[in-house]
């Protein structure tokens, strides 16, 4: 338990605030890049820092350091007071202090290998990848990046909060691109960036991961003579790692609490989900369960308890269809009257948390993959997300994918490249007709999901099946 | 808070150490980023409040071949940040020796100095909630919820190198990044920004947003897909510059395959001749130097009469394809971009619209597709129905999917003569500087899908 961060607490705190909270963050992170068989970049860095918060007259205020010492943590406080003192008569609502939990708790990432890898070991199997996608004169580019991050953070409060989460994350992507005259392809490992999870050595697959690197190139170069996706209304079969994008982006953000009570409207935006939506709305077909589940050990999100102390557990936000649960923090939960989820999280020391998503998943079906296509008259296979764009209610999308296959009548045809599809959130989940088992379930995450004012990104993560869909608009590039 | 003489401080400090500490046959170039800033953020009335007091060193150390990057925050301790910095680069040293030799090695070489500081007048943080709040009491009489933040303080970024590079640039600013929002859902989105509050500047700024939301409460109009002739405003304008940088004029990734310009730069495909883009840091608003401590030319011509002109080449590209660099920074993103006045009068924009949209603002773009340059996104705010050259109502927002050889191409029908500064406003990890000086386009045809 963070005994010298309570002594820090009990020092700067002023006397005056209902409630004071200091959280400190340390990060260590490390990185490497290659390209095309050669060293590209890498990177090694430690950093902490303090954000002090007070409660006063219902209103919060913050403020937030790296200077440890503790006439800095004072001044600190003393700012974090003044703010909040100054806009308390302009509070939009007055918090309680049980808008921050007691709670005491310890938690680590599950890691199966402990010990670190050298940078010479992490540094050549970057190499390595990049050299097992040189599979032909058309590969113009292949790229890898290995990021490994620990990050430590710690929560002390004047109502007795103790909090000490230990995360450990890695990153492991690459991509080839592959070039024939004027048509330029790119395939990486389900998207770059989407290969996050939580986990100790065990993640690094040393061994065999130049199969899948060479795997990924051979299919650039297979996209360079595949046919353009064709334009046409058809049956949409997705593969988790762009089920990963669709559930983030048409269900995790328009269930966001505080996009629904109207703070987003301004940057991120708003939602299609009325607050009186909540408890009836039917969101999809049937077969959509969605779940908040920060318990999934090697899942990106994961975690005991959110960054304001609310203790995490496993919450259905969508059953048979219906929705019965937004993404509201405790905050969230006290300005709108509704039941919600530990998601109040802030991307470093220097932000204050925020409604998130963390893990959002969609649960397992019981199609097999192989009976899913081949009930399948027409439609398309498409994997591996490249292009993403919603409105700020997040209904009309359009999303694209690196990689398809046409399906007729019940099997794949033919290989399709420069895939796209376009939807209306409110009605594309309606359409969901198929679920995979479990044996087709993908456990992704990406640690780029922006939001907020000021602006934070932060890591989430998506598991899902693979999803079919009725009747969806399909086209190609071009023009 | 910390003033931009004390973030310098801190700078200073960290160059002495690294500087100081480094060894024969080592070589090291340093960039320093701090700001101590105030965050309102509201949603009908203050919504978080709070102070972020940050600076960050980052630094590249170079030996035998090898190259590692490196980060640490500093603070208000010299002796802390002493032990830090020492720590920080003997760690670099014995992280770097692991690694593989670093091929296109580019070491610092420029030597050169620069510093520009900028004071501002802000309003006195203690009193922040009265003072953005206060004058917008107007747009509750309207029926309108008053969102968005205003972000303050000093702003500060810094470079040297162990050639001997020095260069500090520092400014005061603030910004209220806002929306009025009516009941209907329909809003008007706007800021103001400066180094010098205006108490009656920002007030006369909030009451001309008034006629607009009146304009917004008419009944919204539904449009079906299809190509409409279009004036797209400076500020959604602004939302397709970042596509200039992000796979886009950057050397290594034309050479890359990485870049939708390609075409574009093997000449089988243009632009309209009446288009230009540069970069133009006569703007003034943000550094000119990089992260090796170059300096960049004032101004840049990339795209003019609608071809190539020049690509954004950084001294790594430079040594890896043997061109000549441009002192960009190493992710090769366009800084400060200026887009080429054209000869639209601001009155005559309707009237030359005829029947078609006024586009106030766009959302979420993203490209659908590389090879031809094609981006899908969101109208969004206040985007209207004209027809007949005369305003008739606000559209239910609309997607759009459509190629920029073609919106500044073959469809570009004229651009405004009149320009306007789209501030940056981003605050991710910390306050973004700079801008972009940008005209209204209208442009015939453009492509709405759903």
């Amino acid at each position: 338990m963070p005994q010298d961060l309570r002594r820090i607490l009990e020092a700067c705190a002023p006397a005056e605030a209902e409630w004071v909270g200091l959280r400190r963050v340390r990060t260590a992170g490390r990185g490497w890049q290659a390209k095309d068989g050669k060293f590209e970049s890498a990177y090694d860095f430690t950093d902490e820092g303090y954000m002090v918060e007070v409660l006063f007259a219902g209103q919060f205020g913050y403020a937030a350091t790296a200077s440890p010492g503790s006439a800095a943590m004072k001044a600190a406080a003393a700012r974090a007071l003044e703010l909040a003192r100054s806009a308390q008569a302009w509070a939009s609502f007055r918090f309680q202090p049980a808008a921050r939990p007691p709670t005491v708790l310890g938690w680590e990432t599950r890691r199966a290998l402990r010990s670190s890898l050298g940078g010479d070991l992490l540094s050549r199997h970057a190499i390595r990848l990049t050299e097992a996608m040189r599979v032909s004169e058309k590969i113009v580019l292949a790229s890898a990046e290995l990021v490994l991050r620990d990050l430590v953070s710690e929560l002390v409060s004047t109502s007795g909060a103790a909090i000490e989460q230990e995360t450990s994350l890695l990153l492991c992507g690459y991509q080839a691109v592959a070039r024939d005259g004027s048509v330029t392809q790119r395939r990486s490992s389900h998207g770059m960036g989407s290969s996050t999870n939580q986990g100790g050595r065990e993640l690094l697959d040393l061994d065999s991961g130049e199969a899948g690197a060479r795997a990924v190139a051979l299919q650039a170069i297979e996209l360079l003579e595949a046919e353009e996706c064709p334009s046409m209304r058809a049956d949409l079969v997705l593969a988790p790692d762009q089920m990963m994008l669709q559930i983030h982006e048409s269900v995790g953000h328009p269930l966001e609490l505080d996009r629904i009570l109207g703070d987003e409207r301004n940057y991120a935006g708003s939602s299609f989900v009325r607050l009186e939506d909540i408890g009836s709305l039917q969101y999809g077909s049937p077969l959509m369960n969605v779940s908040f589940d920060p318990g999934v050990p090697s899942e990106a999100a994961s975690y005991a308890a959110d960054d304001i102390g609310n203790p995490a557990r496993k919450e259905f936000i969508i059953k048979d269809g219906i929705l019965v649960r937004a993404l509201g923090s405790l905050e969230s939960q006290a300005r709108s009257g509704l039941a919600g989820v530990a998601n109040q999280r802030a991307q470093d020391w220097f932000r204050a948390p925020i409604d998130r998503m963390a893990n959002l998943n969609l649960e397992a079906g019981s199609d097999r993959v192989g009976n899913i296509i081949a009930g399948i008259e027409r439609g398309v296979w498409m994997e591996s997300n490249r292009s993403w764009s919603i409105d700020d209610h997040r209904n009309k999308f359009q999303f694209g994918c690196e990689y398809a296959r046409l399906i007729e009548d019940g099997r794949f045809t033919r290989t399709l490249r420069n895939p796209n599809y376009r939807g209306i959130s409110a009605t594309f989940w309606k359409n969901l007709f198929k679920v995979g088992e479990a044996s087709s379930l993908g456990v992704l995450g990406t640690p780029n999901c922006g939001k907020g004012e000021p602006n934070q990104v932060i890591t989430v993560g998506h598991a899902s099946p693979v999803c079919a869909f009725r009747d969806v608009e399909i086209f190609g590039g071009g023009a | 808070m910390s003033t931009a003489r004390e973030l310098e401080a801190r700078f200073s400090r960290a160059c002495e150490v690294l500087l100081g500490e480094l060894a024969s046959g080592e070589a090291i170039s340093i960039e320093f980023s701090g700001e101590s800033s105030t965050f309102l953020r509201f949603n009908r009335g203050a919504r978080q409040i709070g102070e972020v007091d940050q600076s960050r060193v980052s630094f590249k150390y170079y030996r035998d071949g090898r190259t590692l990057s490196s980060l640490f925050e500093t603070t208000d301790s010299p002796e802390l940040d002493a032990r830090t910095a020492a720590a920080a680069l003997d760690r670099a040293r014995r992280e770097a020796a692991l690694l593989p030799e670093d091929p296109y090695q580019t070491l610092p070489a420029a030597a050169g100095s620069s510093r520009e500081e900028f004071t501002g007048q802000l309003p006195e943080s203690g009193r922040l909630p009265k003072t953005i709040l206060d004058p917008a009491r107007p747009f509750q009489g309207a029926g309108a919820d008053f969102v968005g933040i205003h972000s303050q303080g000093p702003v500060c970024r810094g470079a040297a190198n162990s050639k001997g590079a020095r260069h500090w640039f520092a400014t005061e600013n603030f910004v209220v990044d806002y929306s009025a929002w009516l009941a209907n859902g329909k809003a008007v989105k706007s800021s103001y920004a400066g180094r010098e509050w205006d108490d009656q500047e920002y007030a006369r700024k909030l009451g001309s947003e008034l006629p607009r939301l009146e304009a917004l409460s008419r009944g919204e109009r539904t449009i079906p897909a299809g190509e409409y002739r279009v004036y797209i405003a400076a500020d959604a304008l602004g939302e397709f510059v970042p596509f200039f940088s992000w796979n886009g004029l950057s050397e290594r990734q034309i050479r890359e395959g990485e870049s939708a310009f390609i075409a574009l730069k093997e000449g089988r495909r243009l632009m309209s001749p009446s288009f230009s883009l540069s970069q133009d840091f006569g703007l003034g608003i943000e550094p000119r130097f990089n992260e090796l401590g170059e300096v960049a030319p004032d101004h840049l011509p990339l795209i003019e009469g609608g071809r190539l002109a020049n690509s954004l080449v950084s001294a790594r590209s430079a040594r890896q394809y043997g061109v000549a660099s441009n002192a960009s920074p190493e992710w090769e993103g366009l800084r400060s971009a200026s887009i080429g006045a054209g000869e639209l009068a601001e009155e005559e924009v309707f009237v030359s619209i005829g029947t078609g949209l006024y586009l106030s603002n766009l959302h979420y773009l993203n490209w659908s597709d590389f090879d031809s340059a094609r981006v899908t996104g969101m109208t969004r705010f206040a985007c209207f129905w004209i027809e007949g050259g005369r305003l008739v109502a606000p559209i239910k927002d609309m997607r759009f999917d459509e190629s920029l050889y073609h919106l500044f191409g073959d469809k570009l029908k004229a651009l405004s003569s009149k320009r306007q500064l789209v501030s940056e406003t981003s605050t991710y990890d910390r306050r973004a500087l700079g801008g972009s000086m940008l005209p209204g386009i209208l442009v015939d045809g453009f492509t709405f899908t759903l």
